[in-house]
């Protein structure tokens, strides 16, 4: 009996000291892993994260699966550090073999872990961003409006990728031109849209505020005489004689603004 | 059970049309796939067209007396053509809350015509400014300020002409001020003023332009009711001077009522709401 005591004491103390180490930083890594998995699916879920991802693509293919986008994030921070943990315990235990590789993997796993992260969050944001401007236009019985909802949601999910990208190390250059090249295009088609608009409503800010004429006045702009019947941000409502005048107010501010007073 | 199922065939036998009120939308469809060539025409009417039904009447009210609804809806139709004068028309509608649970018959005449539809629809302001007033006077009515029964009246829409045709009897409190009815809010400060004399003038998209105006428009050919005060005679008056329609709560009878081009088109009891 007592041999085999002295025996397993023997092989115990034979165990060098960094390898218990070790053992004891792969335990305590397994736990904090499960543990930040689980306080991350409760925050998430706490957020409010599970009602407001509702209904989006990558929502409805993760419930397909049996699992849902909470619990994909929850897990991923635990698998994260599980890797870590794994690398810590064997540089700890000294094992000395491919240790080059071990250290490149060791600096690129948090990029990835990051890259990940934003792409999951990324195609989440541009799925939310869809359904909600495809609930804005829905008013709208435009068929041709459909091409808005898509275009937001892939302008999205392209620029998270393209961080995701940058973030794992790709050379995202051209990539980065394309994007800019492309919100280029908008602004410059949203600005040729609605120039008119924002002069408009740049004006009609300053008429409520000042009120130069109000309801009931009798005014000439741009020519068109009556008495106001409504302004608002974009345009002056003047009526005379059974016409009603709808005007832009950037014409309005341009023209000038004769008060008619008898 | 059979004298039952008779006696709704009677009721349902020779429509001329259906009116669905507020229908679910599998229930609509279930009436429209069924759609036969003897089958009376399908209307429904909705605050919403939440069903895409073909054809459709807006209900701008929801309504709670029965009565008024199929009446409006009716009107809805009378007015577009749907609904000649004489025809059986079925209603299909909620009485108690939950599903569609009560038929109807009416016939369609000239006694079921009240201007309400009229009113609504064929308004200057949106229908949905006068809805939201009628809301602010029929709550106004049933509260009153403060416990104490309260008279107001609103001029809604044609705002400008209506201010040409009237004098500020002091400051105006929403000078300056870019409000609309139908804020919750607004509501509020709405039912605080209705305390000052004279009237709120509402813009055609529900602004709220002025309280405290003293309307003066000229007072011949008003042919309102006799026995109502000055409140309506003025209400009833602006709207023959211009196309304003004029939502009146009496202070002595708690009633809401309505002008339009110097008539009275509608009376509603508050309590009923």
């Amino acid at each position: 009996m007592s041999t085999v005591t002295s025996a397993l004491a023997g092989a115990v103390a034979a165990v060098p000291d960094r390898l218990w180490l070790a053992l004891f930083v792969l335990a305590f890594g397994l736990v904090a892993a499960y543990v930040v998995g689980v306080i991350n699916r409760r925050l998430l879920t706490r957020a409010g994260i599970p009602e407001v991802i509702e209904g989006t693509a990558f929502e409805r293919t993760a419930r397909e699966f049996d699992t849902s986008t909470v619990h994909i994030l929850a897990q991923l921070s635990s698998y994260f550090i599980v890797a870590v943990t794994v690398i810590v315990a064997l540089t700890v235990a000294d094992v000395n073999y491919l240790e080059q590789f071990w250290s490149g993997v060791a600096a690129f796993l948090p990029r990835v872990f990051v890259a990940v992260i934003v792409l999951i969050v990324g195609i989440v944001v541009g799925d939310k961003a869809e359904l909600l401007v495809a609930e804005r236009l829905r008013g709208i019985k435009l068929p041709e409006l459909g091409v808005f909802p898509p275009l937001v949601k892939y302008s999205v999910v392209y620029v998270a990728a393209l961080v995701a990208l940058g973030q794992v190390g790709v050379q995202t250059l051209a990539l980065v031109v394309l994007l800019a090249a492309f919100a280029l295009a908008i602004v410059l088609f949203a600005a040729l849209a609605t120039k008119d608009l924002v002069a408009s409503a740049a004006a009609g800010v300053f008429l409520l505020l000042r009120q130069p004429y109000g309801v009931g006045d009798e005014v000439r702009v741009a020519g068109e005489r009556g008495i106001v019947q409504e302004v608002d941000l974009f345009v002056t409502r003047i009526e005379a004689d059974g016409e009603e005048h709808v005007l832009p107010n950037h014409s309005v501010f341009r023209d000038g603004i004769v008060l008619i007073r008898e | 059970m059979a004298s039952l199922t008779d006696h709704l065939s009677d009721l349902v036998e020779d429509a001329d049309a259906a009116l669905l009120f507020s229908p679910t939308s599998s229930f609509h469809d279930r009436f429209v796939d069924d759609g036969g060539g003897d089958d009376p025409d399908v209307v429904v009417v909705a605050p919403d067209n939440d069903v895409d039904a073909e054809v459709f009447v807006e209900l701008p009210l929801p309504f709670d007396n029965v009565k008024d609804r199929i009446r409006f809806g009716i009107e809805g139709a009378m007015d577009a053509d749907l609904v000649a004068e004489g025809d059986a028309v079925v209603c299909i509608a909620s009485v108690f809350d939950g599903g569609s649970d009560a038929v109807v018959r009416v016939t369609a005449d000239e006694t079921i015509h009240t201007g309400i539809y009229d009113l609504f629809v064929n308004s200057r302001a949106e229908p949905s400014v006068i809805r939201d007033v009628f809301e602010v006077a029929i709550e106004l009515g049933k509260k009153g300020q403060k416990g104490k029964p309260v008279g107001a009246l609103f001029v809604v829409g044609d705002a400008g002409k209506v201010m040409n045709k009237s004098r500020p009897l002091s400051y105006n409190p929403f000078e300056k001020s870019h409000v609309h009815v139908g804020d919750p809010i607004v509501n509020v400060m709405l039912k605080e003023f209705s305390r000052l004399d004279g009237a709120f003038v509402v813009s055609d998209s529900g602004k709220i332009v002025s309280a405290y105006r003293y309307l003066e428009p000229g007072a011949e050919g008003v042919d309102i009711p006799k026995g109502l005060g000055a409140r309506h005679m003025a209400g009833g008056a602006i709207t023959r001077d211009t196309n304003a329609t004029a939502i009146v709560l009496s202070e002595s009878d708690g009633l809401v009522r309505a002008f339009k081009a110097g008539e009275l088109v509608l009376e509603i009891d508050p309590e009923e709401y």
